[in-house]
């Protein structure tokens, strides 16, 4: 008895490790994503998110039993260092998927090797439109800036009812969709843009846009940047004594806005992927397991850096395979529920979910309302 | 009244490029070097100005030992960085200097994290009203500490033994040695002043902005070289004068240009203007 049971174990052994060496011994996703530069703390969330998203599966099996690996890269959210990473990541760790933790310059470089080698590639949440134009491999988990802007009309014009309204833009590709979006919308809804300003990445005191808001006297303040940008420009409004509502959008999804524009955050709107106040199983897990590892709480990032690992995770479960033809086909086909929203992809590959607004109440952020407009929130086909 | 405002809010800018740009001039005048690291300190008093403020709720107490603990860095960065070098061409010291200010800002990251880190309970956020323009306390003080600032260093440089044997070392100092004066010194005392006046204005931007993040010092690393060119190289009048035209000018230029050019963009065709008509500065003589 014992004797056979010995045999079995042998040949179970000796199974294990041919199969080892016939198929590799994990699945190897790779990940360009910020970790120093200015970018670093949004490539820490991103970073975060997607190993808990591997984490989470490893711990259910892996891929159909095989253990999955997270090959990461610091791109320090540079073009010219996301071209070379893209390369290494096909070429010398033989990834099989690919997904983007960084910003918009470094995923829409990246892109063009991963589409030109025919690597699956996920962006968690670069905004530019030229990213899933690089081609069929190429997928986005978040809003286009354009998405976002139109429901910044939206719940401006209609929801809050303010018409008279004041764009203060971040002079980069994602502060120029943004108000591109909203101005396309802003007459649909009765917005009348009494002026414009645009500020760059690196500004920090706004005293002059400041001054002169106050002057145009509006009814509400549709401002885009990050929470570096926002916190600083939101404290200067509220310490002018400006204090109609301001708008923003997930770029301020941060606790640390909250921190930098201090009490005067209360009651600022966000359009976002990320429901603190989520009843959805997925949601509310995500939120208590990221901030158990990261020791901070979740953003939008973290979130989008979760749901970019889950799709390719649940594309290779459902290929079978390690063919990136058949997983391309299946991300595409993806019908997922994400830490950001129920989520599936267009025929550009560009996400099709709800936009959450939340809203800073008590020093933290909360649920306001869901836009589930589907004509508004239509992302781009072509 | 916009545009007294303006002016109001670009004069306070100008006076935080001041406080950067006089330590950096100062530099210059004493050893020709470009110190770009210097920015790296402006970002290091902002660090020292946030945590001593949460740890002991006085910001006054903040600002000097801010002062203080980056006067002795900038010391220590001239002792063991740019002295070794002095004898090499300029071009050594500009490389040495650039490699510092970014290995400073990763450092920053390392320590103090990737996030930025801001006031507990951020100190002189009420408004006021003066002569119909409305300040923020912190901006009304940003302008002041700079005046100052800058009074008690033209008391000290221009009355003070110390300060005689400064000027005379930064005019010719081969003849400044001759007479006595110790020129390693006035050297660590240069470095001592400059770096305190970045780490004041390092702790008046935390102030504004509520916030103080590794990249902090990035902008100021060369706009402070605009600022100083402007005003002449080595000229402290000049650079005080610069500094505070280009915070009036870029003032008005974000919100009449903003559209075309950002705020650098402003600073910079300024400063190529300038140059074309006078080479040699706004102020400086040719």
């Amino acid at each position: 008895m014992s004797k056979i049971t010995n045999r079995i174990a042998v040949l179970a052994v000796a199974g294990a490790l041919i199969s080892g060496s016939a198929l590799a011994d994990t699945v190897k996703i790779g990940m360009n994503v910020p970790l120093t530069g200015f970018a670093a703390a949004d490539g820490k969330s991103a970073l975060l998110g997607a190993e808990l998203a591997i984490e989470q599966a490893n711990a259910e099996g892996g891929i159909n039993g095989t253990q999955i690996e997270l090959i990461q890269y610091d791109d320090l959210a540079s073009p010219k260092e996301a071209v070379p990473i893209a390369n290494r990541l096909i070429s010398q760790d033989e990834v099989v998927v690919a997904i983007s933790g960084s910003y918009s310059g470094s995923t829409r470089a990246a892109a063009g090797v991963f589409q030109s080698e025919g690597v699956p590639y996920v962006s968690a949440y670069a905004v530019h439109p030229d990213i899933t134009k690089s081609g069929d491999y190429v997928f986005r988990t978040s809003f286009v800036g354009e998405v976002q802007g139109r429901a910044g009309a939206k719940l401006i014009g209609e929801m809050l009812g303010k018409k008279r309204v004041v764009v203060i833009t971040l002079q980069n590709d994602f502060g120029q969709s943004l108000a591109a979006g909203f101005k396309e919308k802003a007459a649909d809804y009765g917005i009348e843009i009494v002026s414009e300003y645009e500020y760059s990445i690196k500004d920090r005191q706004f005293g002059p846009i400041v001054t002169k808001v106050k002057a145009d006297q509006p009814d509400a303040i549709y401002a885009s940047g990050y929470f570096f940008t926002a916190g600083p420009l939101v404290n200067q409004l509220r310490s002018a004594g400006i204090d109609v509502p301001v708008i923003g959008q997930e770029g301020y999804d941060s606790d640390k806005f909250i921190e930098i524009a201090g009490p005067t955050s209360e009651g600022v709107l966000i359009t976002t992927s990320l429901d603190r106040d989520s009843t959805v199983a997925e949601t509310h897990d995500f939120i208590q397991a990221f901030e158990k590892k990261a020791g901070y709480n979740a953003d939008m990032v973290a979130a989008s850096g979760h749901t970019a690992a889950k799709v390719v995770i649940e594309a290779m479960r459902k290929a079978g395979t390690t063919d990136r033809a058949a997983i391309r086909d299946a991300i595409a086909q993806t019908n997922l529920v994400a830490s950001t929203g129920t989520i599936s992809f267009n025929g550009l590959g560009e996400v099709k979910k709800d936009v959450q607004v939340q809203i800073v109440k008590d020093g933290a952020w909360h649920h306001y309302a869901v836009i589930d407009d589907k004509d508004l929130l239509a992302p781009p086909e072509e | 009244m916009l545009y007294v405002e303006l002016l109001a809010q670009g004069l306070v800018q100008g006076s935080i490029y001041a406080l950067v740009a006089v330590g950096l001039t100062l530099v210059y005048g004493l050893l020709r070097i470009l110190h770009v690291a210097h920015a790296g300190l402006f970002t290091l008093g902002g660090y020292v100005g946030v945590l001593v403020t949460n740890a002991t709720g006085s910001l006054l107490l903040a600002l000097l030992v801010a002062m203080v603990t980056v006067g002795i860095v900038g010391m220590a960065i001239y002792r063991l960085c740019y002295q070794p070098i002095l004898d090499k061409p300029p071009y050594v010291a500009l490389i040495a200097s650039i490699g510092l200010f970014i290995a400073m800002e990763e450092v920053y990251r390392l320590v103090f994290g990737p996030y930025g880190i801001s006031f507990e309970n951020p100190p002189l956020q009420d408004v006021v009203q003066m002569f119909g323009v409305t300040l923020r306390l912190g901006e009304v003080a940003t302008a002041a500490g700079t005046l100052l600032l800058v009074g008690a260093l033209a008391v000290f440089s221009g009355k003070t033994r110390f300060g005689t044997a400064w000027r005379a070392t930064v005019t010719d100092p081969d003849m400044a040695e001759s007479f006595g004066i110790d020129i390693i010194k006035v050297r660590y005392l240069n470095f001592f002043i400059g770096s305190a006046f970045a780490a004041s204005a390092g702790v008046m931007v935390a102030l504004l902005n509520n916030m103080v993040e590794p990249t902090m010092g990035s902008v100021p690393s060369y706009k402070a070289l605009a600022i100083i060119v402007l005003g002449g190289l080595g000229d402290v009048r000049g650079t005080l004068l610069a500094a505070l035209a280009l915070g009036v000018i870029e003032a008005f230029g974000t919100i009449y240009l903003g559209k075309f050019l950002d705020r650098d963009a402003i600073a910079f065709a300024f400063l190529i203007l300038v140059l074309m008509v006078r080479p040699q500065g706004l102020f400086g003589r040719a």
